[in-house]
């Protein structure tokens, strides 16, 4: 049977950004685009404010915004930019 | 423990990747926003301050584009910022009235509440507060204020926002709705008021058209008799005559209510007044929508003068009167009541206007007092009434407030202050009988014939009088040295009017001018209000009496 979307995420993604500034803002449309896109992809996506979390983005080895962390699957892998070149994205993360 | 060579190499080729993208992102300017490791703070990059300066910008724009002006005041009123449309509102360049003081700029000096409000007091309240700026070419700006305490990071006030509306263009609709409102009332009442006329008037053509044709009987000799007896005279003219005069002084009457009603509004005259009169007024106004749905009950308890002007209140009391009146069904007249009352209460004088009808329901009596609430049918009422008469009630000082109960009927209660004035006009008391004194030489100038007809009949007997249709007629006979004891003028006379007749002859012949006395019909220029009372001159209002005519004359003249 097919997974259903509902199931556990096999993809678990963490978007750091910076409050309403321009690239975070597009890195956040386009984190949700690829997303919605690859509905079969199982993604679960979050996101955090650098500006309210900072020490969880230094935790996450996160130290500008906008970088997206691709938490699981192993290994942890962080992309950083506005997320505008999609291809490049789904080949980072590991072309799901 | 040794770690695993392959193991760290992968990780450390991944740092570098990332370092190496993190440096791209950063030269293509896709990064907003860092982190300081060493104080966990984040720091905002240049992409991001650009973004928040134009978010500024776009506050900016809005503030100058608003239709409201808006100042920025320090703690003492000083004048720190000010948009383009508070300066265009004054006449100023916004930056001619940086460092002024704004409560230098009210006009009057602000009360003590209006200045807590600018000033950020913690007394003030939050409310909208009308006041009144001065322009920069000293005329005066009204407007609506509303200040906001600008705070700083701990919470110390460091100056008000205050943002200011032109209500001008709102005041001067709010008094032409107060006149539409006033000529809507007159216009449903016209028809009734002409019925009103035209029953007297009715019975005044009949009676003179039956004298006419019992005295023509007598002249030609075809009448009942050829010497009329004095009995045959007292029934058949005297009394006729009588009944015509009587039903004449009621459309006098008719006449001076609408006098009352359509006084010019912006003469604005407050004087002390008597509710009863003016209350008996809109009476015999609104009588025709009243008389087929109800009986009137008035309890006319002590009531003094109060200061009010009357044509407002008249259209207060009117108002009320149709609104009790169409809150019954028609044709029920004997089940149905509406009582009017007056009297003092508490150093306040009271009148009430009360129905017997259905009652307002308690979810929409709170609304009865609201512009464009109504619950007439479209087309019946504008809604507007009832929000005006509380308007015209507050700035007389009083209160207009309504209690009902359904199906019970509701009443509308007027509680105004007593005047403080008592210099009340006494009611022009008719004339006594005085006897003729001399025989005067009186010149009469109206644009009517029949008047003219009227005044020659009235004095011929005790004076010489000369009649003539037009003003420069009269002045033509005064320059040419003709002398008269009195001069009785009609003041609105087309071409030249008695006003130009008196300029006229006060330059050729002032004494004559001294002589004159103004016939006035009532609807008043402006013009010709001035002219009457500065300096005060003599004046009979129309329809006049003869009795009375002659005894003005004799006085006069002797």
């Amino acid at each position: 049977m097919r997974e259903r979307s509902t199931s556990l995420p096999r993809c678990v993604l963490r978007l750091y950004v910076a409050g309403n500034s321009p690239n975070s803002v597009r890195a956040i449309a386009n984190a949700t685009a690829i997303c919605a896109g690859n509905p079969d992809a199982g993604y679960r996506l979050e996101i955090v404010d650098l500006l309210k979390f900072p020490k969880r983005a230094l935790a996450d080895g996160v130290i500008v915004t906008p970088t997206l962390v691709k938490l699981r699957p192993l290994p942890v892998q962080r992309i950083v930019g506005n997320l505008s070149d999609t291809a490049e994205v789904l080949l980072a993360l590991g072309d799901q | 423990m040794r770690s695993d060579p392959a193991q760290n190499n992968r990780g450390l080729a991944q740092r570098l990747a990332e370092a190496e993208a993190t440096i791209k992102a950063l030269l293509s300017g896709q990064i907003d926003a860092m982190v300081d490791a060493e104080s966990e703070t984040p720091v905002l990059l240049f992409q991001a301050q650009h973004a928040l300066r134009q978010s500024e910008e776009q506050y900016r724009q809005i503030v100058e584009a608003t239709s409201d002006g808006i100042v920025k005041l320090d703690l003492g009123g000083g004048i720190e910022f000010v948009n383009p449309r508070f300066g265009e509102m004054l006449g100023w360049p916004p930056d001619g009235l940086l460092g002024t003081n704004l409560l230098d700029l009210l006009r009057p000096a602000p009360s003590v509440t209006l200045r807590d409000a600018l000033l950020g007091r913690p007394s003030a309240a939050n409310d909208e507060i009308e006041a009144t700026l001065c322009h920069q070419d000293g005329r005066e700006v009204a407007v609506n204020l509303t200040a906001v305490v600008l705070a700083d990071g701990a919470g110390a006030p460091i100056g008000t926002l205050v943002v200011v509306r032109d209500v001008t263009q709102q005041k001067k609709l709010q008094a032409q709705l107060m006149v539409s409102d006033r000529m809507a009332s007159m216009g449903t009442l016209a028809a009734g008021v002409a019925h009103e006329i035209n029953n007297p008037l009715a019975a005044v053509i009949a009676n003179l058209d039956y004298v006419a044709s019992n005295v023509e009987g007598v002249v030609t000799g075809h009448g009942v008799m050829e010497i009329p007896s004095a009995a045959w005279l007292a029934e058949e003219v005297k009394g006729p005559l009588d009944d015509a005069r009587l039903a004449a002084d009621r459309v006098r009457h008719i006449v001076k209510d609408l006098k009352i009603f359509s006084r010019s509004p912006d003469a604005e005259v407050h004087g002390p007044s008597d509710v009863r009169a003016v209350m008996e007024s809109a009476l015999r106004m609104a009588w025709n929508e009243i008389r087929h749905r109800a009986r009137v009950v008035k309890v006319y308890g002590q009531t003094p003068l109060v200061d009010a002007n009357e044509a407002r209140l008249g259209q207060v009391f009117l108002n009320l009167l149709v609104n009790a009146a169409q809150a019954l069904p028609e044709g029920q007249a004997e089940r149905n009541e509406i009582r009017v009352s007056t009297g003092l209460e508490a150093g306040r004088v009271v009148i009430e206007v009360s129905d017997t009808g259905m009652g307002i329901a308690p979810e929409i009596i709170g609304r009865v007092f609201e512009a464009f609430f109504t619950t007439k049918a479209v087309g019946s009422g504008t809604g507007l009434g009832l929000a005006i008469c509380q308007r015209i009630v507050t700035e007389m000082g009083g209160q207009l407030t309504v209690t009902s109960q359904l199906a019970q009927g509701t009443c509308f209660r007027v509680a105004l202050p007593v005047a403080t004035r008592e210099d009340a006009e006494v009611a022009a008391a008719p004339f006594a009988e005085v006897s003729a004194s001399r025989r005067g030489k009186i010149l009469v100038v109206d644009d009517e014939e029949i008047v003219l007809r009227a005044v020659k009949r009235s004095l011929a007997r005790e004076h010489d009088v000369e009649v003539v249709l037009a003003g420069a007629r009269a002045l033509a006979l005064c320059a040419s040295g003709r002398k008269f004891d009195l001069i009785l003028c009609d003041l609105m006379m087309p071409v030249m009017t008695g006003m130009d007749l008196y300029r006229e002859l006060s330059k050729l012949v002032p004494q004559q001018a001294g002589r004159m006395i103004f016939l006035t019909g009532g609807a008043f220029t402006p013009d010709g209000r001035t002219f009457l009372s500065e300096p005060p001159k003599e004046n009979i209002e129309k329809p006049f009496d003869s009795a009375n005519l002659r005894a003005i004359v004799r006085r006069y003249l002797g």
